[in-house]
């Protein structure tokens, strides 16, 4: 039985906007086990990025957490909800204990200081080093870990003068600085080329074994998740509508969903006509459909999936579902 | 890597000016003067002295903010030394001791029977005192007054901004970046005093506070040395200072609203970067995401502000002196002339030429200066004026 780094329980969250209450993310339940590389898929505006961010508490205003828990297995075995913690207790874990990679290389590095500044800062802020200056003799070290040429002179280097992969690296570089236990990567490769997305693929993964870290790893680009991760989680529309091993995703999926998104990704061996698309669009979450989210968009809909709400059902042994027909 | 050094070699080949050469010595002999210090510093910093030094082209090359940095450097000289610059002291009062003296014209001399009591002696002399600019009521030197007065503006200026302002963006930054009901609190504030005209609202202020003031300075000996040594004043006018620290007060309080306002909204688009997310994300304080990141982002459009109200403090403080708020003779104050001059205008212009000038050059100075400082600070003008260099020293290539 593989022990977990997080659990998250019955998480919501809702953005009070003045068009409405926007129920981003709703009743989210799911573990992160130690030392896998969890993929966290589903279309935009999903609640992906949302469900990310809950678990250190960094939901912006408008934004507010309004129920669930979220919790961590520190080192020592005891156990702690996040969301219960202080500002200043959830400081500590931030980038110590929890990281985060973004998704915009171009604009998650402030230009105003040097790389190295920014790697160093990481470490200070929590007491790995004692001032900047000896941050930035360790930034050194950790620009070689990701891979990036001549890492003495890098280090001087303003953002603006490095290429978007070499600061996606960077990024990465702030992301593990503190040997992270758990490393939370939103959508790492999406404004890199593709030439590039696979090197960090691979470094990221690299970085996993080497730290022997937990990696979450949110895209929509499912080829990704085949290629990295371990188990899969689907969400849809703010809910959780499918868990389960790679392999179980792939080979037998079970949401409507799911199958409808692993049909839509093109196979480069077929001859296609026409590339295929789940029909209708995403509901708005102001107002969500009753019932099972997905049943506007779904050819197996029927009378009770308009009424009543389906809850996660384990199908096989890891494998769960929230659909009304298993 | 070749791209660079061919860049670098084009810039040597500037037009250098007389002046771009004065601005490269300067840079070169402070980064030297830094360098006696830190160790290494020069080395470290060449990209930022290289900077510097085309900021200064820039400067050269805009005849209106040099002309607005050569008004706001004698400024500043003038209020540092303007009182021992002075020929007479500002407390002298030719009145006493030659009637005519009062309202004597620009470019007339008188002489003074000066009776002076020294060393236990009483002792009689003849002197005479030259008007360049002419003199006021008293019978003083209004040059006297205008270079001692200097120090009275500078000193002002330089503590509103220093208060006010700082006040302003530390409240704009909280402000921005919590929202919510923080901000609707400190906003809502901001509005109220943003609702009385700021001039209404300091002449109110300057009524009310220079009695408490007064009761302070004369509780608090130290209090006292300090302000006196600070506008370089002779300890007889102690009782003249609480009248002077009120418009002081009262600016500082009328100051701060626009500075809130400008930084809340630069805050707002600010913090919407993802940089400050990350920011949070690895576990800094809010502190730090506010003075570290987020305000040296935003600082431009607040310094040039800074720099126009340097401009903007000396003519509302002249305003109120004007008014009869504020510094009372004989401390000296451009303000406070202009104010006895209005009773004597036309007869006496020259009481209301000579400040007024003053005001207005000094104005116009740091003006001219946060105008050609929004340019330079501003990325865009600025790469345009440096292809504007480069084109120049291309087109002298292919001439030769």
């Amino acid at each position: 039985m593989p022990e977990p780094i997080v659990e998250i329980k019955n998480l919501s969250v809702y953005f009070y906007t003045y068009a409405g209450v926007v129920k981003a993310i709703e009743d989210v339940s799911f573990d992160i086990y130690r030392g896998e590389t969890l993929a966290l898929v589903g279309e935009t505006g999903c609640g992906k990025s949302v469900t990310s961010r809950a678990i250190t508490k960094l939901i912006e205003s408008p934004g507010k957490i309004v129920n669930g828990q979220v919790i961590y297995h520190r080192d020592d075995g005891s156990t702690v909800d996040l969301l219960k913690l202080s500002d200043e207790g959830i400081r500590e874990i931030r980038g110590n204990e929890i990281a985060y990679i973004f998704q915009d290389p171009h604009s998650s590095l402030d230009p105003l200081y040097t790389v190295g500044y920014q790697i160093g800062e990481a470490m200070e802020v929590h007491g790995k080093v004692r001032n900047i200056k000896e941050g930035i003799a360790k930034a050194v070290n950790i620009l070689r870990e990701v891979l990036i040429p001549d890492p003495e002179n890098r280090v001087k280097n303003y953002p603006h003068e490095l290429s978007g992969g070499m600061k996606q690296r960077v990024v990465i570089g702030i992301g593990v600085a503190n040997n992270p236990r758990l490393l939370i990567a939103d959508e790492p490769t999406t404004a890199l080329d593709v030439t590039v997305q696979a090197q960090i693929l691979e470094l990221l993964n690299e970085l996993k074994r080497k730290y022997n870290a937990t990696v979450l790893l949110i895209t929509h680009n499912l080829g990704v998740v085949a290629e990295t991760a371990q188990r899969v989680v689907v969400m849809y529309a703010g809910k959780v509508v499918e868990i389960g091993t790679v392999d179980q995703i792939f080979h037998n999926p079970l949401h409507p969903y799911t199958t409808a998104l692993l049909r839509a990704v093109p196979n480069p061996l077929g001859k296609i006509e026409k590339l295929e698309s789940i029909p209708g669009t995403v509901p708005n979450l102001i107002t969500p459909p009753k019932g099972c989210r997905f049943h506007p968009r779904c050819p197996f809909a029927e009378e009770r999936c308009r009424k009543e709400v389906p809850k996660l059902k384990e199908i096989e042994p890891g494998h769960f579902v929230a659909c009304h027909r298993y | 890597m070749a791209e660079e050094t061919g860049e670098y070699e084009t810039r040597e080949e500037y037009e250098m000016s007389i002046l771009d050469r004065i601005s490269d010595r300067l840079i070169d002999g402070f980064a030297s003067f830094i360098g006696l210090f830190k160790k290494d510093w020069r080395r470290r910093n060449q990209s930022r002295i290289k900077e510097w030094k085309l900021m200064a082209y820039a400067v050269n090359r805009s005849p209106p903010t040099l002309l607005g940095l050569i008004i706001v450097i004698v400024y500043i000289f003038i209020g540092i030394f303007g009182p021992y610059l002075a020929p007479w002291p500002y407390d002298f009062f030719p009145v006493n001791y030659n009637y005519s003296t009062q309202l004597a014209p620009p470019g007339s001399t008188y002489f003074l029977n000066v009776t002076q009591l020294q060393n236990g002696y009483i002792i009689h002399y003849t002197t005479y005192i030259h008007y360049m600019l002419g003199s006021d009521t008293y019978g003083r030197d209004i040059l006297s007054i205008l270079l001692s007065g200097a120090r009275t503006a500078l000193v002002l200026d330089i503590f509103i901004i220093l208060i006010g302002p700082t006040l302003g963006i530390i409240l704009g930054l909280i402000s921005g970046y919590y929202g919510g009901a923080v901000d609707e609190t400190i906003m809502r504030i901001t509005d109220m005093f943003l609702a009385f005209p700021g001039l209404i609202l300091a002449i109110a202020l300057s009524a009310v506070l220079p009695g408490r003031i007064q009761n302070f300075l004369n509780a608090h000996v130290w209090a006292q040395t300090f302000v006196l040594k600070l506008f370089a004043l002779h300890p007889r006018d102690v009782n003249n200072l609480g009248k002077l620290l009120a418009v002081f007060v009262a600016l500082v309080i009328v100051w701060w609203p626009g500075y809130a306002r400008v930084t809340r909204g630069s805050t707002l688009t600010e913090k919407e970067n993802l940089y400050v997310e990350a920011a949070r994300a690895i576990g800094l304080p809010t502190r730090t995401i506010l003075f570290r990141h987020i305000l040296p982002n935003i600082i431009g459009p607040i310094l040039v502000m800074i720099t126009m109200d340097f401009g903007g403090i000396i003519l509302t403080e002249a305003g109120l002196s004007f008014l009869g708020l504020g510094a009372v003779p004989p401390i000296p104050d451009w303000g406070n002339l202009i104010n006895q001059g209005s009773q004597q205008f036309p007869q006496a212009w020259w009481l209301v030429a000579f400040p007024g000038l003053v005001i207005v050059t000094v104005v116009l100075g740091w003006n001219l200066l946060g105008d050609g400082l929004r340019d330079i600070l501003d990325p865009r003008t600025r790469r345009s004026l440096e292809f504007k260099l480069k084109k120049k020293s291309k087109g002298g290539e292919a001439s030769a």
